[in-house]
C-alpha cells in the first residue's frame, strides 16, 4: 500500500488539549526530520474514535482502544522523546511500507 | 483630539473587550513571529477566534446544566441553591478582554523573568494559561471592583507570571523523582495535591515495597479515563438519585423549561447528557484556539530561552505509573463523594462533581504519591486532592459570588489556593482603593522575590547534591556535562 499524501496524523490525550498539543509539536518535529508530509492533529479520545487517521500517536493507555482503527498506532511514554518516536514510527511505516520510495 | 478619544474608544469597545477578536490578533501575532504563510495566518487566527465562540457557547450550556443540578439536588437534600449575582458566561463577557490581554503580557513577563533570573522552566500548559488567568482576573474585580482595564491586566499579569515561574520550579525536586530526567517539568494547576502527595507520602511506606505497577486493578475501570463518560455517568446517576427525593413540583418545573410534555425522569438524563455536552463543547473551543497559540508561544520561547525545559501538563507524568493514575482517580472521587454526602447532611453548600478535576490532579498527585511510597501515597493523593476539591468548592463558590462563582466547580487545588490570597490580600487592602490593588502587587511580587532566593538556596545545595546537576541552568550557560540521561540526549540532538 502507498503511503497517503500528506499522512493524517492524530495525537490523542485525554481531553486534547494539554498533552495532546505538546505531542503534536513533538511528531510535527520528527515528522520533518523523517521527511515524511504529514498533517498532525491534535484531539481527545471521545473525539479521535469519530475521525478518519492514518497514524494515532498517544500515550498507551489511550492508544489501546485505537488498535485496529487507523493503520499504524504508536503507543508512547514520554512526550518529549523526539529519537524514541523517530523509531518506533520508522518501525511502524517499514512494516507498512511507507518508506520505500514513493511511486 | 476629539478623533484621538474617539479612537481610543472604539479600540476600548470594540477590540479590548471582545475577547474573540483579542485572541484572533494575539495568535496573528504570534504565526507572523514564527513567519508563517499568510494562509496559514489568517486560518489560524480565524480558528483562534472562532474558538474563543464555541467556548462561550460551551460556557452557556454548561452553566444552564449546572443550575439545574444544584437545583434538583439541593430539593432532595432540602436546601436552597445557591445563588449567584454573576456567571461565568457574564464575567467573560465583560472581562474576556482583560483576561486574553493578560494571557499574553503574563506569558511575556514570565518569559522574561525565566531570562533574568535564569530559572529553567517555561509554563506551556496552554488551557492553564488561560484558565489562571480567569481565575486571578475574577478574584481581583470581585475584591477590588471595576478598576481601570490596565490597572486589572498590569497586575493580573505580575500574579500569573510569578505563578507560572514558581510553581514548576517548587515541584522540580520530586518532579525528577517521577520522570527520572529532567525532560520537562510539572506545569499543572495540581501542584499542590502533588506536592502534599509527594512529600507526605514518605511516610506511609516505600516505593520499592508498594509499587503501584505491581497491582492489577480491574480493567473495566479504564473506561473512566474518557472524561465524556464518567462526566455524564457519574452526574447521570446522582441526579436520578436526587430526583427520586426531589420535591416533584421542583422536578417537573425544571423539565418543563427545556420540554412541556417531556417525562421528568427522561429530563434528568438529558440534563446529564447537557452538562457532559456543555462540558465537552467548552474544552473543544478551548482545544480551537490553544491549538493555534501554544505552538507559537512554545516557539518564542524556545528563541529568547534556548536552554529552558517547557513545563507541561499533567498527563505527561501518567505514563510513569499507569495504576497509580486509576487508583488515584477513584480515591479521589470517594473521597469526594463521601464529603458530598456530608455537606447535604450538614446542610451545606450542594456540590457538583467535577470528573475532569477528580481524573487529572488526583491522577497526578497519587503518580507523585506513588514515586515516594507506593499504592499507599497513590491513594493519599487521590483522597488529598478529593478533600481539596470538596472543601474548595464549598468554599469559593460563594467568594466569587459576584464575577464567576461557577470557577469553583472547574477548579484544581491551586485554583482556590490563589483565589484565597488575592481575596484575603484584597480584603486587607480594599480600603485603599485603587491603590489596594496594586499594594496586593507589591506584596506579591516580594513574596515572589523571597520565595526564589530560599527556593534558589534550597535547591541548588540539597538538590543539586542529589541529582549532580544544578537545577537553574543560565540560559546562556554551556549546556551541564553531568546529569541526566534526557538532558545529554537533548543536547546531541540539537547539534545534529
Amino acid at each position: 500500500m502507498s503511503r497517503p499524501d500528506p499522512l493524517k496524523v492524530l495525537t490523542v490525550c485525554g481531553v486534547g488539549m494539554g498533552s495532546s498539543l505538546m505531542l503534536r509539536m513533538t511528531a510535527e518535529d520528527v515528522l520533518k526530520r523523517m521527511e515524511v508530509p504529514a498533517k498532525v492533529e491534535a484531539t481527545d479520545v471521545s473525539s479521535a474514535r469519530g475521525m478518519q487517521a492514518d497514524v494515532i500517536i498517544g500515550q498507551g493507555m489511550h492508544t489501546e482502544a485505537f488498535e485496529g482503527r487507523a493503520p499504524v498506532v504508536v503507543g508512547i511514554s514520554n512526550f518529549m522523546d523526539k529519537d524514541g518516536l523517530q523509531q518506533q514510527l520508522t518501525e511502524a511505516f517499514e512494516a507498512q511500507g511507507w518508506l520505500e520510495p514513493q511511486p | 483630539m476629539d478623533a484621538f478619544t474617539n479612537v481610543l474608544e472604539f479600540l476600548a469597545t470594540n477590540i479590548f473587550s471582545e475577547v474573540a477578536i483579542l485572541i484572533g490578533l494575539i495568535t496573528m501575532v504570534g504565526l507572523l513571529l514564527q513567519r508563517a504563510p499568510i494562509e496559514d495566518t489568517v486560518a489560524g487566527s480565524l480558528r483562534a477566534a472562532i474558538g474563543v465562540i464555541v467556548l462561550f457557547i460551551g460556557v452557556d450550556v454548561f452553566v444552564e446544566g449546572l443550575v439545574a443540578f444544584q437545583t434538583i439536588v439541593a430539593s432532595a437534600v432540602g436546601l436552597e441553591p445557591p445563588t449567584a449575582t454573576n456567571t461565568l458566561a457574564d464575567f467573560l463577557g465583560q472581562h474576556g478582554g482583560s483576561v486574553a490581554l493578560i494571557i499574553a503580557l503574563g506569558f511575556l513577563l514570565h518569559l522574561i523573568v525565566v531570562r533574568v533570573l535564569g530559572t529553567r522552566y517555561v509554563y506551556l500548559t496552554g488551557h492553564l494559561l488561560f484558565w489562571i488567568s480567569v481565575v486571578v482576573a475574577a478574584s481581583l474585580v470581585q475584591v477590588f471592583g471595576d478598576v481601570g482595564q490596565w490597572t486589572l491586566v498590569a497586575v493580573g499579569s505580575i500574579v500569573v507570571a510569578a505563578y507560572w515561574t514558581i510553581q514548576p520550579l517548587a515541584l522540580a525536586p520530586l518532579m525528577r523523582r517521577v520522570i527520572k530526567s529532567d525532560d520537562w517539568g510539572f506545569g499543572h494547576t495540581s501542584s499542590l495535591a502533588a506536592w502534599m502527595a509527594g512529600t507526605f507520602g514518605r511516610f506511609l511506606g516505600d516505593r520499592e515495597r508498594h509499587d503501584t505497577e505491581q497491582l492489577r486493578l480491574p480493567k473495566q475501570l479504564s473506561f473512566f479515563k474518557d472524561v465524556n463518560v464518567s462526566t455524564a455517568l457519574v452526574i447521570a446517576v446522582i441526579l436520578l438519585l436526587a430526583a427520586a427525593f426531589a420535591d416533584p413540583t421542583v422536578l417537573a418545573e425544571q423539565a418543563t423549561t427545556y420540554n412541556e410534555d417531556i417525562n421528568p425522569w427522561m429530563w434528568t438524563l438529558i440534563a446529564s447528557l447537557r452538562f457532559a455536552a456543555g462540558i465537552a463543547i467548552l474544552l473543544f473551543g478551548v482545544r480551537m484556539f490553544l491549538a493555534e497559540i501554544v505552538p507559537a508561544f512554545k516557539g518564542i520561547s524556545e528563541r529568547l530561552i534556548p536552554a529552558s525545559r517547557p513545563a507541561l501538563d499533567a498527563p505527561t507524568v501518567f505514563p510513569f505509573a499507569p495504576t497509580a493514575v486509576m487508583l488515584g482517580f477513584v480515591s479521589s472521587t470517594i473521597v469526594f463523594l463521601v464529603f458530598m454526602g456530608i455537606f447535604a447532611a450538614a446542610g451545606w453548600f450542594v456540590l457538583v462533581p467535577p470528573m475532569i478535576m477528580l481524573f487529572f490532579p488526583g491522577a497526578a498527585a497519587a503518580v507523585f504519591g506513588n514515586a515516594v511510597a507506593g499504592w499507599r501515597g497513590a491513594v493519599l493523593g487521590g483522597a488529598i486532592n478529593g478533600t481539596f476539591l470538596a472543601v474548595g468548592q464549598a468554599v469559593t463558590w460563594g467568594l466569587l459570588s459576584d464575577t464567576a462563582p461557577e470557577l469553583a466547580t472547574l477548579a484544581d487545588p491551586d485554583w482556590y489556593v490563589i483565589t484565597w490570597l488575592l481575596l484575603g490580600l484584597g480584603s486587607l487592602t480594599q480600603g485603599l482603593g485603587e491603590a489596594g490593588i496594586w499594594v496586593v502587587a507589591g506584596i506579591i511580587v516580594v513574596a515572589f522575590a523571597a520565595w526564589m532566593t530560599v527556593l534558589k538556596r534550597r535547591v541548588t545545595t540539597s538538590d543539586a547534591a542529589l541529582t549532580g546537576e544544578a537545577p537553574f541552568a543560565r540560559p546562556d550557560a554551556a549546556p551541564p556535562t553531568t546529569g541526566s540521561s534526557g538532558a545529554t540526549r537533548r543536547d546531541q540532538r540539537s547539534e545534529r
